[in-house]
Protein backbone atom coordinates (compact mmCIF):
# COMPACT_ATOMS: atom_id res chain seq x y z
CA UNK A 1 0.00 0.00 0.00
CA UNK A 2 1.52 3.36 -1.08
CA UNK A 3 1.97 5.67 2.01
CA UNK A 4 -0.73 8.41 0.51
CA UNK A 5 -3.61 6.50 0.80
CA UNK A 6 -2.50 4.95 4.14
CA UNK A 7 -2.47 8.23 5.90
CA UNK A 8 -5.73 9.03 4.00
CA UNK A 9 -6.67 6.05 6.00
CA UNK A 10 -5.06 6.61 9.36
CA UNK A 11 -6.84 10.27 9.53
CA UNK A 12 -10.24 8.92 9.21
CA UNK A 13 -9.66 5.93 11.87
CA UNK A 14 -8.17 8.45 13.77
CA UNK A 15 -11.42 10.79 13.26
CA UNK A 16 -13.33 8.01 13.72
CA UNK A 17 -11.54 7.03 17.33
CA UNK A 18 -12.25 10.90 18.38
CA UNK A 19 -15.74 10.67 17.72
CA UNK A 20 -16.51 7.89 20.19
CA UNK A 21 -18.56 8.48 23.11
CA UNK A 22 -16.97 7.97 26.75
CA UNK A 23 -20.47 7.49 28.10
CA UNK A 24 -19.76 4.17 29.11
CA UNK A 25 -17.07 2.89 31.05
CA UNK A 26 -16.43 -0.43 29.35
CA UNK A 27 -15.70 1.49 26.08
CA UNK A 28 -12.37 2.34 27.98
CA UNK A 29 -11.40 -1.11 26.75
CA UNK A 30 -9.14 -1.12 23.50
CA UNK A 31 -11.42 -4.20 21.73
CA UNK A 32 -14.73 -2.10 22.65
CA UNK A 33 -13.40 1.38 21.05
CA UNK A 34 -12.18 -0.69 18.10
CA UNK A 35 -16.08 -2.96 17.97
CA UNK A 36 -17.51 0.91 17.11
CA UNK A 37 -15.85 0.90 14.08
CA UNK A 38 -17.08 -0.03 10.83
CA UNK A 39 -15.55 -3.43 9.31
CA UNK A 40 -12.74 -1.18 7.00
CA UNK A 41 -11.60 0.75 10.02
CA UNK A 42 -11.10 -2.46 12.20
CA UNK A 43 -8.87 -3.90 9.45
CA UNK A 44 -6.96 -1.24 9.21
CA UNK A 45 -6.18 -1.17 12.55
CA UNK A 46 -5.10 -4.78 12.23
CA UNK A 47 -2.26 -3.49 9.90
CA UNK A 48 -1.32 0.31 11.58
CA UNK A 49 0.09 -0.19 14.53
CA UNK A 50 0.64 3.55 15.01
CA UNK A 51 -3.47 4.00 14.72
CA UNK A 52 -3.52 0.58 17.39
CA UNK A 53 -1.65 2.88 19.89
CA UNK A 54 -3.63 5.64 19.51
CA UNK A 55 -6.42 3.20 21.03
CA UNK A 56 -4.12 1.95 23.25
CA UNK A 57 -3.75 5.73 24.25
CA UNK A 58 -7.68 6.36 23.84
CA UNK A 59 -8.18 3.59 26.04
CA UNK A 60 -5.48 4.30 28.81
CA UNK A 61 -6.38 7.73 29.08
CA UNK A 62 -10.45 7.06 29.72
CA UNK A 63 -9.80 4.60 32.16
CA UNK A 64 -7.53 7.05 34.27
CA UNK A 65 -9.92 10.26 33.87
CA UNK A 66 -13.30 8.00 34.62
CA UNK A 67 -11.73 8.06 38.47
CA UNK A 68 -12.18 11.81 37.71
CA UNK A 69 -15.84 11.13 36.85
CA UNK A 70 -16.37 8.69 39.62
CA UNK A 71 -15.90 11.97 41.94
CA UNK A 72 -17.67 14.55 39.94
CA UNK A 73 -18.84 17.02 42.59
CA UNK A 74 -22.56 17.74 42.92
CA UNK A 75 -23.93 20.82 43.48
CA UNK A 76 -25.52 21.45 47.05
CA UNK A 77 -29.25 21.34 47.21
CA UNK A 78 -28.88 24.92 48.25
CA UNK A 79 -26.31 26.28 45.75
CA UNK A 80 -29.30 27.83 43.56
CA UNK A 81 -30.58 29.50 46.51
CA UNK A 82 -26.55 30.78 47.18
CA UNK A 83 -26.00 32.20 43.73
CA UNK A 84 -28.96 34.12 43.57
CA UNK A 85 -28.62 35.63 47.20
CA UNK A 86 -25.45 36.57 45.76
CA UNK A 87 -26.73 38.36 43.08
CA UNK A 88 -29.15 40.13 45.23
CA UNK A 89 -26.32 41.06 47.58
CA UNK A 90 -23.71 42.07 44.02
CA UNK A 91 -27.09 44.71 42.52
CA UNK A 92 -27.93 46.05 46.24
CA UNK A 93 -23.58 46.69 46.43
CA UNK A 94 -23.85 48.45 42.99
CA UNK A 95 -27.20 50.16 43.85
CA UNK A 96 -25.35 51.43 46.92
CA UNK A 97 -22.59 52.80 45.06
CA UNK A 98 -24.71 54.67 42.66
CA UNK A 99 -26.13 56.22 45.57
CA UNK A 100 -23.32 56.60 47.27
CA UNK A 101 -21.99 59.24 44.72
CA UNK A 102 -24.95 61.10 44.34
CA UNK A 103 -25.44 61.89 47.94
CA UNK A 104 -21.87 62.70 47.91
CA UNK A 105 -22.20 64.90 45.12
CA UNK A 106 -25.35 66.68 47.06
CA UNK A 107 -23.20 66.72 50.19
CA UNK A 108 -20.44 68.61 48.54
CA UNK A 109 -22.67 71.15 46.32
CA UNK A 110 -22.47 74.16 48.38
CA UNK A 111 -18.76 73.37 49.28
CA UNK A 112 -18.47 73.70 45.61
CA UNK A 113 -20.66 76.50 44.78
CA UNK A 114 -18.62 78.24 47.67
CA UNK A 115 -15.48 77.37 45.84
CA UNK A 116 -16.52 77.90 41.79
CA UNK A 117 -17.67 81.56 43.32
CA UNK A 118 -14.07 82.26 45.02
CA UNK A 119 -12.64 80.83 42.11
CA UNK A 120 -14.14 83.19 40.11
CA UNK A 121 -13.76 86.24 42.26
CA UNK A 122 -9.78 85.31 42.55
CA UNK A 123 -9.64 84.86 38.85
CA UNK A 124 -11.67 87.87 37.57
CA UNK A 125 -9.26 90.19 40.22
CA UNK A 126 -6.41 89.09 38.35
CA UNK A 127 -7.89 89.11 35.12
CA UNK A 128 -8.47 93.20 35.62
CA UNK A 129 -4.84 93.26 37.42
CA UNK A 130 -3.47 91.77 34.52
CA UNK A 131 -5.39 94.35 32.23
CA UNK A 132 -3.98 97.31 34.57
CA UNK A 133 -0.81 96.52 34.33
CA UNK A 134 -0.83 95.98 30.94
CA UNK A 135 -2.11 99.74 30.71
CA UNK A 136 0.79 100.99 32.69
CA UNK A 137 3.18 98.90 30.45
CA UNK A 138 1.99 100.79 27.20
CA UNK A 139 1.58 104.55 28.67
CA UNK A 140 5.28 104.05 29.95
CA UNK A 141 6.33 103.21 26.20
CA UNK A 142 4.52 105.50 24.79
CA UNK A 143 7.29 108.84 23.20
CA UNK A 144 7.45 112.05 25.25
CA UNK A 145 6.76 115.26 23.91
CA UNK A 146 10.18 117.08 23.69
CA UNK A 147 10.37 121.11 24.22
CA UNK A 148 13.10 121.02 21.21
CA UNK A 149 11.42 119.27 18.43
CA UNK A 150 8.69 120.87 16.34
CA UNK A 151 5.74 118.92 16.94
CA UNK A 152 3.67 118.30 13.98
CA UNK A 153 1.45 121.24 12.81
CA UNK A 154 -2.30 120.59 13.67
CA UNK A 155 -5.27 122.55 12.85
CA UNK A 156 -6.32 123.20 16.65
CA UNK A 157 -2.38 124.92 16.58
CA UNK A 158 -2.57 127.07 13.63
CA UNK A 159 -6.13 128.86 14.99
CA UNK A 160 -3.83 129.37 17.79
CA UNK A 161 -1.30 131.07 16.57
CA UNK A 162 -3.69 133.19 14.47
CA UNK A 163 -5.62 134.25 17.39
CA UNK A 164 -2.37 135.57 18.79
CA UNK A 165 -1.15 137.46 15.62
CA UNK A 166 -4.34 139.39 15.46
CA UNK A 167 -3.67 140.22 19.48
CA UNK A 168 0.02 141.32 18.55
CA UNK A 169 -1.36 143.39 15.76
CA UNK A 170 -4.69 145.09 15.94
CA UNK B 1 -26.09 11.31 18.28
CA UNK B 2 -29.02 9.23 18.40
CA UNK B 3 -31.91 11.14 16.78
CA UNK B 4 -34.19 10.70 20.02
CA UNK B 5 -31.12 12.38 21.89
CA UNK B 6 -30.65 14.98 19.32
CA UNK B 7 -33.85 16.19 19.39
CA UNK B 8 -33.79 16.54 23.32
CA UNK B 9 -30.26 18.45 22.83
CA UNK B 10 -32.38 21.08 20.46
CA UNK B 11 -35.25 21.31 22.19
CA UNK B 12 -33.32 21.87 25.46
CA UNK B 13 -31.07 24.92 23.74
CA UNK B 14 -34.57 26.62 22.56
CA UNK B 15 -35.69 26.47 25.78
CA UNK B 16 -32.23 28.12 26.95
CA UNK B 17 -32.73 30.28 24.47
CA UNK B 18 -36.26 31.55 25.79
CA UNK B 19 -34.62 31.79 29.30
CA UNK B 20 -31.87 33.84 28.15
CA UNK B 21 -33.98 36.16 26.40
CA UNK B 22 -36.46 36.52 29.90
CA UNK B 23 -33.38 36.76 32.14
CA UNK B 24 -31.84 39.60 29.15
CA UNK B 25 -35.38 41.68 30.70
CA UNK B 26 -34.32 40.96 34.63
CA UNK B 27 -36.70 38.38 35.32
CA UNK B 28 -34.58 36.30 37.69
CA UNK B 29 -36.48 33.32 37.89
CA UNK B 30 -35.36 32.87 34.22
CA UNK B 31 -32.03 33.06 35.41
CA UNK B 32 -32.47 30.86 38.55
CA UNK B 33 -34.02 28.34 36.03
CA UNK B 34 -30.20 28.38 33.93
CA UNK B 35 -28.66 27.98 37.26
CA UNK B 36 -30.45 24.43 38.32
CA UNK B 37 -30.10 23.53 34.74
CA UNK B 38 -26.56 23.53 34.19
CA UNK B 39 -24.82 23.69 37.46
CA UNK B 40 -24.21 19.94 37.58
CA UNK B 41 -21.98 20.33 34.33
CA UNK B 42 -20.67 23.74 36.01
CA UNK B 43 -19.24 22.02 38.47
CA UNK B 44 -18.73 18.75 36.95
CA UNK B 45 -16.34 20.94 34.31
CA UNK B 46 -14.74 23.50 37.41
CA UNK B 47 -14.19 19.96 39.14
CA UNK B 48 -12.30 18.17 36.59
CA UNK B 49 -9.92 21.89 36.42
CA UNK B 50 -9.41 22.41 39.95
CA UNK B 51 -9.19 19.77 43.00
CA UNK B 52 -10.63 21.19 45.76
CA UNK B 53 -14.34 21.27 46.62
CA UNK B 54 -14.24 24.33 48.38
CA UNK B 55 -12.92 26.41 45.70
CA UNK B 56 -15.47 24.21 42.90
CA UNK B 57 -18.45 25.85 44.25
CA UNK B 58 -16.58 29.54 44.89
CA UNK B 59 -16.13 29.28 40.86
CA UNK B 60 -19.25 28.11 40.43
CA UNK B 61 -20.79 30.43 41.85
CA UNK B 62 -18.56 33.21 40.47
CA UNK B 63 -19.43 31.47 36.94
CA UNK B 64 -22.99 32.07 37.81
CA UNK B 65 -22.51 35.86 38.89
CA UNK B 66 -20.79 36.91 35.77
CA UNK B 67 -22.80 35.01 33.55
CA UNK B 68 -25.50 37.08 35.49
CA UNK B 69 -24.00 40.48 34.87
CA UNK B 70 -22.85 39.53 31.58
CA UNK B 71 -25.87 38.39 30.27
CA UNK B 72 -26.86 41.39 28.53
CA UNK B 73 -23.75 41.69 25.86
CA UNK B 74 -24.21 37.56 25.45
CA UNK B 75 -25.78 38.03 21.65
CA UNK B 76 -26.72 34.16 21.84
CA UNK B 77 -25.04 33.84 18.39
CA UNK B 78 -23.45 30.38 20.18
CA UNK B 79 -25.14 28.22 23.00
CA UNK B 80 -25.87 29.69 26.68
CA UNK B 81 -24.06 26.06 27.40
CA UNK B 82 -20.90 26.52 25.48
CA UNK B 83 -21.03 30.50 26.80
CA UNK B 84 -21.04 29.48 30.50
CA UNK B 85 -18.74 26.56 29.82
CA UNK B 86 -16.16 29.72 28.06
CA UNK B 87 -16.57 31.33 31.62
CA UNK B 88 -15.87 28.08 34.12
CA UNK B 89 -12.87 27.33 32.17
CA UNK B 90 -11.34 31.40 32.02
CA UNK B 91 -12.65 31.34 35.83
CA UNK B 92 -10.62 28.14 37.03
CA UNK B 93 -7.45 29.14 34.85
CA UNK B 94 -7.88 32.42 36.89
CA UNK B 95 -7.53 30.64 39.99
CA UNK B 96 -4.82 28.31 39.02
CA UNK B 97 -2.94 31.30 37.46
CA UNK B 98 -3.28 32.99 41.07
CA UNK B 99 -2.55 30.23 42.79
CA UNK B 100 0.45 28.77 41.03
CA UNK B 101 0.23 25.95 42.94
CA UNK B 102 -2.02 23.02 42.20
CA UNK B 103 -4.07 21.76 45.30
CA UNK B 104 -3.88 17.98 45.08
CA UNK B 105 -7.13 16.98 47.00
CA UNK B 106 -10.60 17.03 46.51
CA UNK B 107 -11.93 18.23 49.70
CA UNK B 108 -14.66 16.15 49.52
CA UNK B 109 -12.42 12.91 49.83
CA UNK B 110 -11.82 14.16 53.32
CA UNK B 111 -8.14 15.24 54.90
CA UNK B 112 -5.85 13.21 55.73
CA UNK B 113 -6.57 14.18 59.40
CA UNK B 114 -10.44 13.64 58.92
CA UNK B 115 -9.51 10.10 57.88
CA UNK B 116 -7.42 9.29 60.74
CA UNK B 117 -10.32 10.60 62.94
CA UNK B 118 -12.42 7.57 61.55
CA UNK B 119 -9.72 5.34 63.82
CA UNK B 120 -12.23 4.94 66.99
CA UNK B 121 -14.28 1.78 65.93
CA UNK B 122 -13.47 -1.00 63.90
CA UNK B 123 -16.03 0.01 61.28
CA UNK B 124 -14.37 3.31 61.00
CA UNK B 125 -10.92 1.76 60.91
CA UNK B 126 -12.41 -0.03 57.82
CA UNK B 127 -13.51 3.53 56.47
CA UNK B 128 -10.52 5.80 56.99
CA UNK B 129 -8.80 2.46 54.84
CA UNK B 130 -11.61 3.39 51.80
CA UNK B 131 -10.91 7.26 52.30
CA UNK B 132 -7.18 6.77 52.63
CA UNK B 133 -7.32 4.32 49.07
CA UNK B 134 -9.29 6.75 47.52
CA UNK B 135 -6.71 9.49 48.43
CA UNK B 136 -4.07 7.50 47.17
CA UNK B 137 -5.64 6.93 43.90
CA UNK B 138 -6.50 10.29 43.70
CA UNK B 139 -3.27 11.24 44.39
CA UNK B 140 -1.88 8.90 41.60
CA UNK B 141 -4.03 10.45 39.11
CA UNK B 142 -2.84 13.95 40.10
CA UNK B 143 0.69 13.38 39.66
CA UNK B 144 -0.03 11.63 36.13
CA UNK B 145 -1.89 14.70 35.09
CA UNK B 146 0.95 16.52 35.87
CA UNK B 147 2.54 15.68 32.94
CA UNK B 148 0.43 17.68 31.25
CA UNK B 149 -0.24 21.54 30.44
CA UNK B 150 -3.24 23.24 31.82
CA UNK B 151 -5.05 23.59 28.45
CA UNK B 152 -4.60 20.28 27.40
CA UNK B 153 -5.84 18.47 31.06
CA UNK B 154 -8.54 20.99 30.42
CA UNK B 155 -9.27 19.59 27.35
CA UNK B 156 -9.07 15.90 28.04
CA UNK B 157 -11.49 16.59 30.83
CA UNK B 158 -13.76 18.02 28.22
CA UNK B 159 -13.74 15.84 26.55
CA UNK B 160 -12.99 12.14 28.20
CA UNK B 161 -15.20 13.17 31.37
CA UNK B 162 -17.49 15.64 30.39
CA UNK B 163 -17.97 14.25 26.87
CA UNK B 164 -17.68 17.22 24.76
CA UNK B 165 -16.80 17.23 20.93
CA UNK B 166 -14.38 18.40 19.41
CA UNK B 167 -15.61 21.50 17.77
CA UNK B 168 -17.32 22.19 21.96
CA UNK B 169 -14.05 22.83 23.14
CA UNK B 170 -12.72 24.46 20.55
CA UNK B 171 -15.25 26.84 20.88
CA UNK B 172 -14.99 26.85 24.40
CA UNK B 173 -11.59 27.13 24.45
CA UNK B 174 -11.26 29.49 20.86
CA UNK B 175 -9.16 27.23 19.12
CA UNK B 176 -9.26 25.34 15.88
CA UNK B 177 -10.72 21.87 15.79
CA UNK B 178 -7.84 20.79 14.10
CA UNK B 179 -5.18 21.85 17.04
CA UNK B 180 -7.93 20.26 19.90
CA UNK B 181 -7.40 16.55 17.92
CA UNK B 182 -3.30 17.03 17.62
CA UNK B 183 -3.25 18.28 21.77
CA UNK B 184 -5.51 15.56 22.46
CA UNK B 185 -3.58 13.05 20.51
CA UNK B 186 -0.54 14.06 22.33
CA UNK B 187 -1.79 14.04 25.57
CA UNK B 188 -3.16 10.54 25.72
CA UNK B 189 0.31 9.85 24.01
CA UNK B 190 2.22 11.90 27.14
CA UNK B 191 -0.38 9.99 29.51
CA UNK B 192 0.40 6.52 28.24
CA UNK B 193 4.34 6.96 27.92
CA UNK B 194 4.21 8.43 32.25
CA UNK B 195 2.28 4.99 32.72
CA UNK B 196 4.11 2.88 30.69
CA UNK B 197 7.28 4.15 32.35
CA UNK B 198 6.04 4.04 36.05
CA UNK B 199 4.92 0.68 35.50
CA UNK B 200 8.56 -0.11 34.48
CA UNK B 201 9.96 1.30 37.25
CA UNK B 202 7.28 -0.18 39.52
CA UNK B 203 5.74 2.27 40.91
Amino acid sequence: MSDRPRKLECEAFLEALEATSPEKGTEALPGVLLGLMNEPKRGHAEVCADCRAAVEAMSVTRRELARLSEAALEPRPWFTTRVMGAIRAKESEIEEKKNGVWVSVRRLAPRLVALCTLLLVLGGTWALEVRKAEEARQAEMRPVESLFESTASTPLNDDVLAVSHQEAHP
Amino acid sequence: MAPAADEAGKSRRDNDRELVKRAQKEDKEAFEELVRRHQARVFAVAGGILRNKEDVEDIAQQVFLKAYFSLKRFDQRAAFSTWLYKITVNECWDLLRKRKVRPLLYEADLSEEQARQYGASEERAEQAQDVSERLEKRQELERLLDCLEERDRTMLVLKEVQGFSVEEIAEVLGINGNTVKVRLFRARQRITERLRRRRAAGV
